[in-house]
């Protein structure tokens, strides 16, 4: 069973150290540039030259590319081979296949495309890997966040795994009493009914007790919250931030001024 | 001095004809370790959730009769105000886990947070709440990683911590083996020592007897007795209302019948009941040769 539903690794790294917020920024700020920037080659020299260092930096490369290597480089890779055959764009054609046509255009609009992608699941990889959920969420609290929304999302990263093993637990009742789970797909779907009923009720009794319980631990309280962790927040975070947002802006820039 | 009052109150839940609780009558006494037992569906944990204010704030229905706490009544105050003066424990310890938080510690704190306690107070409160439940050693498991009567204690430190004046508790130990039960009742003990109110459902009879000051039985959501554990407990009405009694009571009840108890007073403990037994009586019919 699952204790809880998170990529995070728990090791000391200055990626680790860094604040929340600043990963966060970060993130986006590689999305934004690999999308706004003018040059072409920008998603790939952040991908080669930035992420893939960071995840060093971090001291999770091994898990950030074996998630590469089985969910990221093959989804992007089935995105470059789909968008080559298919984009009904440019002249110069480089050879002619049945009905398909590959141009010159259509490959270096699909290769750009897979990298953004690439960058984009990867820098949430690396924000996941190296940043505790809690952590995220109080530090965005502490800044503003409702609190009930990172409840939201805390919780269902823990509970989701407690109800997965609360279907086992039915599945396993049920299956005791001779409910047929292994046989035809037929069969098998229909062995979902009697799951479904106790599941799903199940959990909008406990949505209830559990609001009484949070709410019996002042979870509306007026006051303002405070929080046991405490999460730095130095100038170097601040810094990082401002260079971060200054180079998504100047790349917008730039790309409006050129074209 | 009474800290908790009750007056005729009268509960209806919304989509159910007859009333849950009727004409309640109740004073408790600050410091006092009140135990309210009955049978199922009596209306004890709805009698828990009039007194932590969820009646009639999260339930809506029909609630008739004052609810008053520290001098405040419910209806002239908030859920998110009441439940700073009274805790509410409850049954089910997974539930009570709140899921937003990875460590026992840090789900003890969690309660602390929402009302704003300054973090340099939270650490040793939530040290202190831990020792005094005895589970220190469990502050940096994952509470979902814990067995049932682990998180019943996670539950009740999370509500010790915030030091309500009135501690509600609804069958607090029911997933507990019997040493789990009786160090649990030892800490609830200590806390009515300490002057915090206590208000325990509960049906094991056994330790109410040996723990709590008062005991008030509770039949078709009316109080039918109220009083010191040794009159309640012994009382010939309980057995006939279906409420469970001690051993030691139907135990001594039976060697009455035999001659085998002299005393006029009913034992509701194992000491109580050691020292009554006088197995010098007259011989029971059958053993008389008949």
């Amino acid at each position: 069973m699952h204790e809880r539903l998170s990529f995070y690794v728990h090791r000391d790294s200055p990626l680790h150290r860094l604040n929340p917020l600043t990963k966060l920024t970060m993130v986006f700020a590689f999305i934004l540039l690999s999308f706004g920037s003018p040059w072409y080659w920008t998603p790939h020299i952040l991908i080669v030259l930035v992420i893939l260092p960071l995840s060093f930096v971090g001291r999770v490369q091994r898990e950030y590319l074996l998630t590469a290597a089985r969910l990221i480089f093959p989804a992007a890779g089935f995105l470059f081979l789909m968008q080559s055959l298919f984009q009904p764009i440019g002249q110069t054609i480089w050879f002619r296949w049945w009905v398909l046509e590959v141009t010159h255009e259509a490959v270096a609009f699909a290769f750009v495309n897979a990298a953004r992608i690439i960058v984009m699941v990867s820098s949430f990889t690396l924000l996941l890997l190296t940043t505790h959920p809690s952590e995220l969420m109080s530090d965005l609290t502490r800044r503003g966040l409702p609190s009930q929304f990172a409840y939201v999302i805390i919780s269902t990263l823990q509970i989701i795994p407690q109800m997965q093993a609360k279907a086992q637990t039915i599945i396993a009742a049920q299956r005791s009493r001779g409910l047929d789970t292994q046989s035809s797909f037929v069969k098998r779907v229909g062995a979902l009914v009697p799951l479904v009923g106790p599941l799903v009720f199940g959990s909008l009794v406990e949505v209830e007790e559990r609001a009484i319980a949070i709410e019996a631990r002042g979870f509306t309280s007026s006051h303002a919250k405070t929080s046991l962790c405490e999460i730095p927040d130095s100038r170097f975070d601040q810094i990082l931030r401002g260079a971060l947002i200054v180079s998504v802006i100047l790349a917008f820039v730039s790309r409006l001024w050129l074209s | 001095m009474a800290i908790v009052t009750l007056q005729n109150v009268t509960y209806k839940y919304p989509l159910t004809e007859a009333p849950v609780l009727q004409n309640v009558n109740l004073q408790i006494n600050e410091g006092e370790f009140v135990a309210v037992i009955g049978p199922n569906g009596a209306g004890k944990s709805t009698l828990c959730y009039t007194l932590a204010g969820f009646v009639p704030h999260f339930f809506k229905g029909e609630l008739t009769g004052t609810v008053e706490v520290a001098g405040v009544e419910t209806h002239q105050s908030s859920l998110n105000e009441w439940v700073l003066n009274v805790g509410l424990a409850f049954q089910n310890p997974f539930n009570q886990i709140s899921g937003a938080k990875y460590t026992v510690f840090e789900e003890i704190a969690f309660g602390l947070e929402n009302i704003g306690v300054p973090r340099e107070e939270m650490k040793p409160r939530v040290e202190k709440a831990l020792a005094l439940t005895g589970i220190s050693d469990l502050a940096d498991r994952s509470p979902y990683s814990l067995s049932g009567g682990q998180q019943q204690r996670v539950a009740l430190t999370s509500i010790l911590v915030m030091e309500p004046k009135v501690l509600v508790l609804d069958e607090p130990t029911s997933q507990m083996d019997p040493i789990g039960t009786r160090e649990v009742f030892g800490v609830i003990r200590t806390m009515a020592e300490r002057g915090m109110t206590v208000v325990l459902a509960e049906h094991k009879v056994e330790w109410i007897a040996a723990f709590a000051d008062r005991v008030v039985a509770l039949k078709d959501g009316q109080v039918l007795l109220d009083g010191k554990p040794g009159e309640v407990l012994t009382s010939p009405l309980l057995e006939e209302a279906g409420f469970g009694i001690s051993r030691y009571t139907s135990t001594a009840r039976k060697a009455r019948e035999l001659g085998l108890w002299k005393k006029d007073q009913l034992p509701i403990t194992l000491e109580e009941a050691v020292e009554g037994f006088s197995l010098t009586s007259s011989p029971s019919p059958k053993e008389r040769g008949e």
